[in-house]
């Protein structure tokens, strides 16, 4: 007979609910899933036939046609293996069941329910369609109660989904499955990231005046930065630094990081994501991985760090197409993602933070002169990246080699704590005052925001004029100028800011200054 | 002997060294090992421009006809010779070289000296001197002017080597090229900041006693001079190793803008198109001590072109000045090993003050403070660091004396002023607008006429110790 259930299934990071239509007819044995199913909901088939058996229940040796409906939606994932479970038993007639019902989560063998990606927006979208209940992983409980408006309903098993879907209520674990009395700790996954990861502290951070300056300059303000200097200078351990530097998400923030989160796999989360994310991906990471995309349209690390941000260690040494793909994200807090299977749009607005030694030998600049070299070879390593990438780093700080002396001698600066309240009451100031973060400012607005007077303005001319800079890199001199006001609360940007700010401006390398 | 390349230094000079078939262009001019020029032949006044007709359609003048000659790939000063005194003139040369049969009556009229001239050579002439028209375009659109070893102006230090440059490409003031005095002051190009420093200090102090200072124009050691020369409002000349239109490096160009602004001259043996490769730069330098009388060694590493240039000093018997470093500095290998090995000939660099003293540049200006003391001892010398400051605000003078001494990091520049973070950094900026500091990833540093003082001695600064020992660099 003919068993419908309903189920979702993820696009980019939106739910598509997904009508699970199992007809078990009589005819030869076999198992057909049809509706754009992907690898992993193909293989699907034989994680449902073990997961009946091994549960105590009967896969019918019949013709079962499995169709999911909309056929012309991809479908991804293994989040419908417990819909297609259940609308088997009812299709064979081995379960009644009690009104509607909608499922999510993967099955093991041995019938134990398993959480899936992105289960958030999934349950979200059941709820937007209207589906009063959801049975979900009872490892993704917390998760799936964040949505509201829609009734979870735990099941650590396909034993203890069935005893729902009939009416009952499951009280304590319910019967055991087979799997679960053999413990297993590698399928007990921890309960989610610990929510105090170390990172180090400000105070821990030997000099670097200069840098620890920009950094908070471009943390209050939300502007590009990039960090350039010898190996060993402390470029990587400041920008780990930042975690513990940027305020809270707030509310809307917060929920679609969480969903960012979920969809990422990052799950089963406990809570709403409130901490700012802070993605580092290793230099050798693929296009793909960086924008997202591949198969199932994942998130990329740019989405991942929305409302966060994206730290890009070794910057030259990342694939240049990888590179020039945030450029997008960077203007327009989005990528757009189009693929055979369709196109997707996600959500990356993240402050970008980079660092980068100044040549490949990594000491061109340094007062030994012990930079191999040759002539020029530094500014063709800086030339890696592109002009319209420069463009858009707003603040650009050399970091010198530190002495040893020096290392012994300092670490007294200024704690985390200190530095991430300033960069907080600057963020909250320039949101009420101007509706956004400097760091987004742009054009009239910019200039509005800047309230230069005549000498200001004049200032403002004459740096830009003297380093030769474009539009945008005076763009750039106004909106970070407009931080360092915003660090004193001054009302306008006067000459003085501007002149800290030019500091921050892309750097003649050593070799090209004068002699 | 150093280690310093000097096969050939006595043989036939050619653009681009290591042409295949470059040992067969060669003029044996009778054995005579000094080129003897046929000044009979000359025009008395090379530097007039006349068109005079010649036999064929050409019309250039004798000076232009020397510069097409030395552009030719594989002609330098001895091959040269012998085809002026074969056909008595260089407008001579180039017209029978365009008429028929060129080449092989180039060839005759030389073998009929006594020389060779190889065929490959001969119609290269011929080439030319179609050509040369449009070369002397291009020369004259460069603004550049044109010097014979027969110009009247034409360096008198230059004719005394043993093989002048017969042409030389000159832009800017041809009377640069034969001052009173002139220093050369080279270095190695990866120079440590004290070596910058120490260059910075002797290109000011020397053109502060109204030296002329001549250098390669190279990154580092060569660039500092230029720049405290010019910084200091006196005459630098700048020698390139390619030709104008090919200057290296490009980096340098906006330098040699202001070289050249600046009353100086930039000045090349080699025709305009023609490209840095490796073999012209020691040929160069030969011209950068030829120029002075006494050249400075402020770095070298163990196989450095200044060393070239050293050996070229001693070789031409002019003065030569090493600055001597410490035994573990790879920058100090070069010239610790010249003082080593010609002792009597290259001498040491004490102080700058006393530099200048051995140079016979002391007391010549009046520009010399007499109550401040150089780095060690003797008179203050240079350009005066407190008449640079005089019109500077509180602040800057604060952090522009921090840096007189050597670069430093924000964090060191907190240290000696005491100022914040803000304001320091707001401060360099201004200090950067008048020329004054120059910024390389996170340290700075003095340019312009700052970087041409000769720094105290750190007791003798006016805020004393103020800058921790703690702040490495």
């Amino acid at each position: 007979m003919l068993a419908t259930v309903l189920a979702a299934t993820l696009r980019g990071l939106e739910g598509r609910p997904v009508r699970v239509e199992v007809d078990v007819a009589p005819g030869l044995p076999g198992f057909t899933i049809v509706g754009l199913a992907d690898a992993a909901l193909r293989e699907s088939r034989e994680r449902v036939r073990g997961a009946l058996r091994n549960a105590g229940y009967v896969h019918p040796p019949r013709r079962i046609t499995v169709n999911l409906a909309p056929a012309d939606v991809p479908k991804a994932g293994s989040a419908l293996d417990l819909g297609i479970a259940i609308a088997i038993l009812v299709g064979s007639e081995q379960l009644r069941p009690s009104g509607r019902w909608a499922m999510l989560g993967e099955l093991g063998l041995g019938g134990e329910v398993r959480p899936v990606p992105g289960l958030l927006p999934m349950i979200a979208a059941l709820a937007r369609r209207g589906a009063g209940r959801v049975v979900v992983p009872a490892d993704a409980l917390d998760e799936a109660r964040l949505v509201p408006g829609i009734e979870a309903l735990p099941a650590a098993s396909l034993g203890q989904a069935v005893e729902l879907v009939r009416g009952r209520r499951v009280r304590g674990r319910g019967p055991m499955t087979r799997a679960e009395l053999i413990p297993d700790e590698a399928e007990r996954r921890p309960p989610t990231r610990s929510e105090d990861d170390a990172w180090p502290d400000l105070a821990d951070v030997r000099g670097q005046a200069e840098a620890r300056r920009a950094l908070e300059i471009a943390l209050a303000g939300g502007h590009a930065l990039l960090m350039i200097g010898a190996p060993g200078s402390g470029k990587t351990l400041l920008a780990r630094t930042i975690p513990g530097l940027l305020p809270p998400l707030d509310q809307a923030e917060a929920q679609e990081a969480t969903v960012i989160a979920s969809v990422a796999g990052e799950g089963p989360l406990r809570s709403l994501v409130t901490r700012r994310p802070f993605r580092a991906p290793h230099h050798t990471a693929s296009y793909a991985a960086l924008v997202g995309g591949g198969p199932r349209l994942a998130p990329g690390e740019v989405t991942r760090a929305h409302h966060g941000v994206l730290f890009l260690d070794e910057l030259p040494e990342f694939d240049r197409a990888a590179r020039e793909a945030l450029r997008q994200p960077l203007e327009e807090g989005r990528i757009a993602i189009a693929r055979a299977g369709g196109a997707v749009e996600m959500p990356a607005r993240f402050q970008l933070v980079a660092a980068m030694n100044p040549c490949p030998c990594g000491w061109a600049g340094d007062p030994s002169g012990r930079c191999t070299c040759p002539p020029g070879l530094p500014d063709r390593y800086a030339a890696r990246i592109s002009g319209p990438f420069r463009d858009r780093l707003d603040i650009w700080v050399g970091l010198p080699r530190v002495a040893p002396a020096a290392l012994l001698a300092r670490g007294d600066g200024e704690a985390s704590a200190q530095v991430a309240a300033r960069v907080a009451a600057v963020r909250t100031h320039q949101v009420t005052a101007r509706g956004r973060i400097a760091g987004r400012l742009s054009g009239r607005a910019l200039r509005a925001a800047c309230l230069l007077d005549g000498t200001a303005e004049r200032a403002a001319i004459r740096l830009a004029d003297s380093a030769g800079l474009t539009a945008r890199a005076t763009e750039r001199l106004l909106r970070v100028a407009r931080t360092i006001a915003d660090l004193e609360f001054a009302e306008r940007v006067a000459v003085r800011h501007l002149e800290e700010a030019a500091r921050y401006r892309v750097p003649a390398t050593a070799t090209s200054r004068a002699g | 002997m150093l280690g310093v390349g000097r096969d050939g230094a006595r043989g036939e000079w050619r653009a681009g060294s290591g042409e295949p078939g470059s040992g067969t262009g060669t003029v044996d001019a009778n054995g005579a090992s000094p080129v003897t020029w046929p000044t009979s032949t000359a025009p008395s006044t090379a530097r007039a421009r006349r068109s005079v007709p010649t036999s064929g359609s050409l019309s250039v003048d004798e000076v232009d006809a020397w510069a097409v000659l030395v552009a030719v790939d594989g002609i330098g000063p001895v091959t040269l010779a012998a085809l002026l005194a074969a056909l008595g003139s260089g407008r001579a040369v180039l017209a029978t070289a365009a008429g028929p049969a060129g080449p092989r009556r180039l060839a005759e009229a030389v073998a009929g000296r006594g020389g060779h001239l190889d065929a490959t050579l001969g119609r290269a002439i011929a080439d030319a001197a179609i050509q040369a028209p449009v070369l002397i375009a291009r020369v004259r659109a460069l603004g550049i002017e044109v010097l014979t070893i027969e110009s009247p102006d034409y360096p008198g230090r230059l004719r005394l080597l043993d093989l002048p440059p017969p042409v030389l490409f000159v832009r800017g003031a041809v009377a640069a090229l034969d001052p009173a005095r002139s220093v050369a002051i080279v270095g190695t190009r990866r120079a440590t900041e004290r070596g910058r420093r120490i260059a910075g200090a002797i290109g000011g102090a020397v053109s502060t006693a109204g030296a002329v200072v001549v250098s390669g124009l190279a990154i580092g050691i060569d660039g500092v001079a230029h720049a405290a020369a010019v910084a200091c409002g006196g005459r630098t000349v700048a020698v390139l190793g390619s030709g104008h239109q090919r200057l290296y490096p490009r980096a340098h160009g906006h330098l040699a803008d202001e070289i050249v602004a600046g009353g100086g001259a930039v000045i090349s043996e080699l025709a305009p198109d023609v490209g840095p490769v490796p073999g012209t730069f020691p040929r160069r330098n030969r011209v950068i001590s030829g120029l002075a009388d006494a050249t400075v060694i402020v770095e070298a590493r163990e196989r450095s072109g200044a060393l070239i240039t050293a050996s070229w000093t001693l070789e031409q018997g002019r003065e030569c000045f090493v600055v001597p470093g410490p035994l573990d500095a790879e920058q100090s290998l070069g010239c610790n090993r010249l003082l080593r090995l010609y002792p009597g000939q290259a001498r040491a660099v004490a102080s700058v003050a006393e530099l200048l003293e051995d140079l016979g540049l002391a007391g010549t200006t009046d520009r010399l403070a007499t109550d401040r003391r150089s780095l060690r001892g003797g008179r203050a010398v240079g350009p005066d660091p407190e008449a640079i400051l005089a019109g500077l605000g509180a602040a800057e003078v604060a952090v522009a004396r921090a840096l007189l001494p050597r670069a430093a990091t924000l964090e060191e520049l907190l240290d000696a002023t005491g100022f914040a973070p803000a304001t320091i950094l707001a401060v360099l900026t201004r200090l950067e607008g008048q020329g004054l500091v120059v910024a390389a990833l996170g340290r700075y540093g003095t340019s312009g006429a700052l970087a041409a003082t000769t720094p105290l001695r750190r007791r003798e600064r006016p805020r004393g110790g103020a800058m921790a020992p703690a702040g490495g660099s």
